[in-house]
């Protein structure tokens, strides 16, 4: 029984690991601390499995627990800021249509996240996931009107942070 | 927002980008173990359960006092017993705020209830400091009243107010460095292991004024 709910979870696990590479990608820089962080949420998502009940979705209910740890239970190990450079977990697919200016104001952008607090990266996050207001509201604990006021100062801070 | 936009744009591009985990290596991931918060705070609570459990058993009476001072022994007795009842309370407090900790919860349910846990090694700490304190006091008076090997220390000192005044001061004195040196403990431990934590849970609360 408990070797079929490992099962079932490895599989489930591999085939949703995007959501926790995403997070990892937002939250850390370097390859290391990707992994770190990576199998940090991967125990977290093991030790939180047998609660799971299936009234959502699995990628609905990692999504949850990968950012609580991430926000919450994680200890860096390493505090590393600002200077960034991209993932080498990461292959980029590099499109016909090679724009090298929007290419470059990608990379600035991904610099000024960066720079952002767990909760403001939270919020990116969940938008970049075009997760709506309700559901950003009930992750994080606040309510819709402030998780919506909470964005558009983000949104304020990014374009300081990209245009002093 | 354009350049939000042009972000998600390139996130949704490279959603597919991550180098692939594979079942055998998330099978040796979920036997590794956890670095977090909660499991530190829960190591450390018990092994300060263990410390003062084990501080609680020396002995503060023996046959002596027991003989030819029946009352103080009994009280010392009612002590322990009060003593272990109040450290089993805090015994079901912890467990309790383990349980509660599932991270399936808000992100600010979360963290109210690791600050909560918090609190509770926060009252369990000083509540024994406390007790430490008091059985130090009594410790010692008692020490001084019943030991008759002090009969003598006793008799000068009795009749020297400038020595009464400098050793009372003196134990006052390795009391409150004693209770310093144990409270600057804690405020580091947890101070470092909580630091991210409460400053992510103040920003939390900012947005929700």
């Amino acid at each position: 029984m408990s070797e079929n709910l490992e099962q079932d979870f490895v599989r489930r696990l591999r085939e949703n690991q995007n959501i926790i590479h995403k997070i990892c990608r937002l939250y850390t820089s370097g390859e290391d601390a990707h992994k770190d962080l990576f199998q940090e949420i991967t125990i977290q998502l093991w030790k939180a499995y047998p609660k799971f009940r299936g009234d959502s979705k699995f990628s609905t209910w990692a999504y949850r627990v990968a950012l609580n740890t991430a926000i919450t239970l994680y200890r860096k190990s390493t505090r590393s800021v600002a200077t960034t450079e991209y993932d080498s977990s990461r292959h980029f697919i590099r499109q016909e249509d090679y724009n090298y200016e929007e290419e470059e104001q990608i990379k600035l952008m991904y610099e000024a996240v960066y720079q952002l607090n767990d909760i403001e990266k939270a919020l990116v996050f969940m938008y970049l996931e075009d997760k709506d207001y309700a559901e950003i509201s009930e992750t994080l604990g606040i309510s819709e009107v402030n998780a919506r006021v909470k964005m558009n100062r983000i949104k304020t801070k990014l374009k300081k942070i990209l245009n002093p | 927002m354009d350049e939000l936009d042009l972000l998600k744009k390139d996130w949704k591009r490279n959603e597919n980008s991550f180098n692939q985990v594979s079942d055998k290596e998330i099978y040796s991931m979920i036997h590794k173990k956890s670095s977090s918060i909660v499991k530190w705070i829960l190591i450390i609570s018990i092994l300060e359960v263990l410390l003062w459990t084990a501080l609680g058993m020396l002995p503060l009476s023996d046959e002596y006092v027991e003989q030819n001072y029946p009352l103080f022994a009994q009280v010392s007795n009612l002590f322990t017993y009060f003593n272990y009842t109040v450290i089993l309370f805090f015994i079901y407090l912890f467990y309790r705020n383990y349980v509660a900790i599932s991270t399936t919860a808000s992100t600010k349910k979360l963290m109210d209830d690791i600050i909560r846990t918090r609190k509770t090694v926060k009252y369990y700490v000083w509540y024994n400091l406390t007790m430490i304190v008091l059985m130090f006091i009594t410790g010692l008076i008692m020490a001084f009243i019943c030991n008759p090997h002090v009969d003598e220390f006793r008799a000068q000192i009795q009749n020297d107010n400038a020595s009464l005044a400098i050793l009372l001061l003196l134990l006052l004195l390795i009391v409150a460095v004693f209770a310093f040196l144990f409270w600057l403990f804690y405020r580091l431990l947890y101070g470092i292991l909580l630091k991210r934590l409460l400053s992510n849970y103040k920003e939390l609360k900012k947005i929700d004024l």
